[in-house]
């Protein structure tokens, strides 16, 4: 070892050199804009096509649109929900699902779901504040995923739209809505006589 | 359209040639040419065709182009004529059967998520297929569902209007319960009449429905095709041996369906003569008992005066100690077993081999004993044979059919699809002799309505008719002319007229039924629970025998003497040697050769050859004190059989008593020990049904609760005892059977057996035959006045159930509950001043009882009927209890009564 070099490292050592250059790195940053996200205190802004937790919907009029068609079941790639179906018994023909699952710790949030679903009644909205220490309650079930539904009907709508799921018109609006009854068309306008 | 020449066995027809797309096909004369085109393998689509009845013609897919026509043709309902130059493919089809589909489509509801249908649907697989993805004019009929029906539900919007559904119900099953009515505008399936449908629910219609317009109640909107576990299995209700898929989801069955379905449309006509794949109402709305709460799931011992659940390995040690210990005190003569005919060969098998190796008893009988043991002891002893002689097929091509005491369509539904296709198809003559006004007898070309309880003298008018009107067959009574004239004598014991008197059937049509009988080429006896159900049961099998042998129908190709059997595995229990007589392939028990052949295989001394017992002689040994412990199988004897039997002073006197089943019967509930088994549905094995085929009943899903198989217990039980059984499933019994009874498992395709009578009839024919034909009947008192008379009561299955197991279905009990009342003739309930429900005393020589009545168009003047599954009340307590000398079988079924007004 020559003796510029001892000498040069006598000096950093003297000077605390690594110590400057180390500080130099978080002075500059005093005088930048800062990049840490304040988490819980601030939240970020998600686009709309964000898959986050699943969410039953209901009609306008507070009705169930699941029809308990097992469709979403099958679409889903980690086996995640469970359907099981009935018929109301004051509504003759008219399905439901009587228990919902969703198992969102086996969810890999693909979206498949929704996209199954005939009468949009899943949606994915833009929640995903769920930890718990309790694994057992992230198996949401039928009522759990109203309640986000209704939490989050703005956030649903908007993933609905932006996934081209559901357009805003009035056929989208009959067809969907009123299933299984069918669309009226100008060919039949009114219900024939028996059903009135 | 014309029968179909290839359905006629006596016609072979013309066979023409014509051109399919280029090829030169050959075809038999005046066959539809849609069959025509799918016999070469070439699928043209349809969806109103099925290959069970004639084509009907009504969907307009199945278009193909004939060279001379300007427009597509549907191929279905053309005739195949020679010289035809045919084109099934080609855009110019495609695009037709499109414009067909669409035209389906556009009043179809595109509610396919919710239909259970779904993925399941000819219409879908015909849209996919055919691309239809715009519909220009859709529109919807809007018609409300019609719930009215108990077990299925009629969605009109849905239907296409195929006419499958109302075309197996005429055709293939006789039933035509379903029709088209124009109602809303709209052509709609509806019941008859437009009330709600009441029918044999066989579900035929549901099955071959290619949408989702008709649906099963019991399973409506609670599955998806695809997500069903479907098991090939064989069902358990009664003896005709159905193939069915049980389809199951997390270990719970959800429906069962049949092989007859739209799915499988195409086949030879001909073919039906084995089966059409269709099941009964039991079969297919009778499965909520598999995984019903009321299942054992825990093994029960009794202890201080209540069963208490505990866990099977102390069971298991407390039935070895018990059992043990009363083996070493009072010796293996002190174990008695019953068995049901309900479980399946390998378990019958090895049952019998417990008792006489594991116990070393022979005192051990199943519920064969109940009737089907009659007949097979008749045919063993007179023909050497010891089953029925006719398959499903000959059946169907029979020229004439003698019914005798039974009501096939309810007893034995499938095997009742084969006579209506005798008569349907080939136009055979049957005759129908029974104590009540049945489906079949309705259908039948010769109904003879006799009165109850003279089905036996019967057979004996038409022995004597036949003698007497010289029908008969010289070739075979030339060769025992000994025989011959010992039954001429016996038979001129008895006139003829008295014969009519008694059984009410006059002397001409005796005569005619005789001569129908005689000179058909191919020609069936059928007797069910008439006869071998009710006394001398035994002499009258021997007498349809002497008839069968007379007219020189044994051995000849299409003819024999047949039974049908009321639980899945009778045959098989009586093939299984679970009898005292017999050993499995009915060899005799004190037939030197065979105990030896078992001796050796078993590696045990066999029980002493006398010292075996029968159902009722174990009884009695109960009552004694001679058993001391009993092991009882699936059986619930306390339910079956009269009280004046004293089975409950039977059952009480042991020191154990063993219940392995399923439920807690009657008899389970006295029991010290109950050990829970699994059904059929939950175990591997196989049944034997009446043809003699054995099928193969699969696991469709795990054991309920800790319930285990038949088997497996008994292996579990024998092995503490000390006697080696090395079975780990039930493979491992089979392959012994296989060993023992070499053939036996024959695949469903069982060896033809030719009858040898001559033996019999060489030897004690005569001394035999002359106490079988006697008139032991007393003339029935006259019934005088209205407020009090006297009626034959008769017990029987009904349609809707089967034994005391479809009392646990809650659909069976949905569509047939237990009214409580006693079904009589409306002319007496008139004359006696009833109405529909009014209460009535019935008096027999056992007891009295209150009960309701209800009008039954079935059951003729001066005698009521009782559905045998029920016992609120106790309707069975009043039946005298006879017990057969020849073959120890106790005839339960008929009394003698008088009904009083209250």
């Amino acid at each position: 070892m020559s003796v510029s070099v001892l000498a040069k490292q006598l000096l950093d050592a003297v000077m605390f050199r690594e110590i400057w250059n180390a500080m130099k790195v978080t002075f500059t940053h005093m005088f930048h804009r800062p990049i840490t996200f304040q988490y819980p205190r601030e939240e970020r802004t998600i686009p709309d096509t964000h898959r986050g937790a699943l969410a039953l919907l209901r009609y306008d009029d507070g009705a169930e649109r699941c029809v308990g068609c097992d469709l979403c079941e099958v679409a889903c790639p980690s086996h995640c929900i469970k359907v099981v179906s009935t018929e109301d018994e004051s509504l003759p023909l008219r399905r439901y699902a009587s228990e919902f699952y969703i198992d969102i710790t086996k969810c890999v949030f693909c979206g498949y779901c929704v996209e199954a679903c005939p009468v949009n009644a899943l949606a994915m909205t833009k929640m995903y504040e769920y930890s718990t220490h309790d694994k057992r309650t992230l198996l949401f079930d039928k009522k759990r995923l109203y309640e986000i539904g209704e939490r989050f009907i703005e956030d649903a709508k908007k993933y609905l739209y932006a996934h081209n799921q559901e357009k805003n018109d009035q056929m989208f609006h009959d067809y969907r809505y009123f299933f299984p009854q069918s669309v009226l068309k100008p060919t039949q306008p009114l219900p024939p006589k028996h059903l009135t | 359209m014309a029968l179909k020449p290839a359905t006629n066995p006596d016609v072979e027809a013309a066979t023409i040639e014509l051109s399919l797309d280029g090829r030169i096909v050959t075809a038999k004369d005046g066959v539809s040419l849609y069959d025509v085109i799918a016999s070469t393998g070439n699928i043209v689509p349809a969806m109103c065709y099925h290959y069970t009845f004639d084509p009907f013609g009504s969907c307009g897919v199945c278009l193909v182009m004939v060279e001379g026509k300007k427009a597509p043709v549907r191929s279905c309902t053309a005739k195949a004529t020679a010289g035809m130059v045919v084109r099934t493919e080609g855009d110019d089809l495609f695009q037709a059967r499109k414009k067909a589909v669409e035209k389906h489509l556009s009043v179809h509801p595109l509610d396919c998520p919710v239909c259970d249908a779904d993925g399941h649907c000819e219409l879908q697989d015909m849209a996919f297929q055919h691309q239809v993805t715009t519909l220009a004019n859709a529109k919807q009929k809007l018609i409300p569902e019609d719930t009215r029906s108990l077990v299925l539900d009629f969605n009109m919007n849905r239907c296409i209007a195929c006419g499958e559904c109302i075309n197996v119900c005429k055709d293939v099953l006789m039933i035509d319960a379903l029709q088209f009515m124009k109602k809303d505008g709209f052509t709609q399936v509806v019941a008859k009449g437009d009330v709600a449908l009441s029918c044999e629910f066989c579900g035929d219609c549901l099955a071959v429905c290619p949408v989702g317009a008709i649906t099963n109640k019991y399973s409506k909107y609670l599955y998806k095709p695809w997500q069903l576990k479907k098991t090939t299995t064989t069902c358990n209700y009664c003896g005709d041996g159905c193939q069915m898929y049980i389809e199951t989801k997390d270990n719970e069955v959800v429906r069962v369906t049949s092989p007859l379905s739209w799915k499988n449309k195409w086949g030879d006509r001909a073919e039906t003569a084995k089966g059409h794949g269709g099941i009964c109402v039991r079969g297919r709305f009778g499965f909520q008992y598999i995984d019903s709460k009321a299942r054992l799931r825990q093994p029960l011992v009794r202890r201080d005066g209540n069963l208490v659940e505990t866990p099977w390995l102390e069971t298991i040690h407390t039935v070895v100690e018990r059992l043990a210990a009363i083996k070493a005190q009072h010796g293996p003569e002190a174990i008695g077993g019953l068995i049901t005919a309900r479980c399946s060969n390998e378990e019958l098998y090895l049952f019998q081999k417990f008792m006489r190796a594991a116990i070393g008893t022979n005192q051990l009988d199943s519920s064969a004993r109940y009737g089907h043991l009659n007949f097979v002891h008749a045919v063993q002893h007179a023909l050497g044979i010891g089953r029925m002689m006719n398959d499903w097929e000959d059946i169907t091509k029979a020229k004439t059919i003698l019914l005798v005491g039974t009501n096939i369509t309810e007893t034995n539904p499938l095997t009742a699809v084969r006579v209506k296709e005798a008569i349907r198809v080939y136009k055979s003559q049957v005759i129908v002799v029974d104590s009540a006004q049945t489906n079949i007898a309705t259908l039948a070309s010769h109904p003879m309505l006799v009165a109850p309880g003279t089905e036996g003298l019967f057979i004996q008018g038409l022995v004597k008719s036949v003698l007497e009107q010289d029908l008969v067959d010289e070739e075979a009574t030339s060769k025992h002319p000994q025989a011959f004239t010992a039954l001429k004598q016996a038979a001129s014991r008895v006139p003829l007229d008295v014969i009519a008197a008694h059984t009410g059937v006059p002397v001409e049509q005796i005569h005619q039924a005789a001569a129908i009988f005689a000179e058909a080429p191919r020609a069936i006896i059928l007797c069910g629970e008439g006869i071998v159900r009710r006394t001398g049961g035994y002499r009258h099998v021997l007498n349809l025998v002497d008839l069968a042998w007379i007219t020189g129908k044994l051995g000849r190709p299409g003819c024999g003497v047949n039974t049908i059997t009321e639980e899945p595995n009778e045959q098989g229990a009586a093939d299984m040697g679970a009898l005292p007589e017999c050993f499995p392939g009915q060899a005799r028990f004190d037939d030197a050769g065979a105990r030896e052949k078992f001796e050796k295989a078993w590696g045990a001394a066999l029980p002493a050859a006398g010292s075996g017992a029968s159902l009722m002689e174990m009884l009695k040994r109960c009552r004694s004190g001679h058993i001391k412990a009993l092991y009882v199988i699936g059986e619930n004897p306390l339910a079956t059989l009269p009280s004046s039997v004293g089975v409950r002073a039977a059952l009480e006197n042991l020191e154990l008593l063993i219940c392995q089943d399923p439920f807690l019967t009657e008899t389970a509930q006295l029991a010290h020990i109950v050990l829970p088994a699994c059904t059929y549905a939950e175990k591997d094995g196989t049944f034997t049904n009446l043809e003699g085929k054995v099928l193969r009943i699969r696991q469709t899903m795990d054991p309920i609760g800790e319930s285990l198989p038949d088997w497996h217990i008994m292996t579990a039980i024998a092995n503490g005892l000390g006697y080696e059984l090395p079975y780990e499933s039930a493979q491992d019994i089979q392959n012994e059977i296989m060993k023992l009874l070499p053939g036996y498992y024959n695949l469903g395709q069982p060896r033809k057996i030719s009858p040898k009578p001559e033996s019999y009839l060489a030897n004690g024919y005569a001394a035999e035959v002359r106490n079988r034909y006697r008139s032991d009947l007393k003339r029935k008192p006259a019934s005088g006045g209205t407020a009090r008379r006297s009626f034959t009561l008769l017990m029987g299955q009904v349609l809707y159930h089967s034994g005391k197991l479809s009392t646990q279905a809650s659909g069976l009990i949905k569509i047939l509950p237990n009214t409580g009342r006693l079904h009589m003739n409306a002319r007496d309930l008139e004359q006696m001043g009833l109405g529909e429900g009014a209460r009535v005393r019935v008096t027999s020589p056992k007891g009295s009882l209150e009960l309701g009545v209800q009008a039954d168009l079935t059951v003729l003047p001066g005698s009521c009927f009782f559905p045998e599954h029920f016992n609120e009340p106790q309707v069975k307590d009043l039946m005298p209890v006879e017990v057969d000398a020849d073959t120890g079988v106790p005839y339960f079924k008929l009394a003698e009564v008088t009904i009083e007004k209250l």
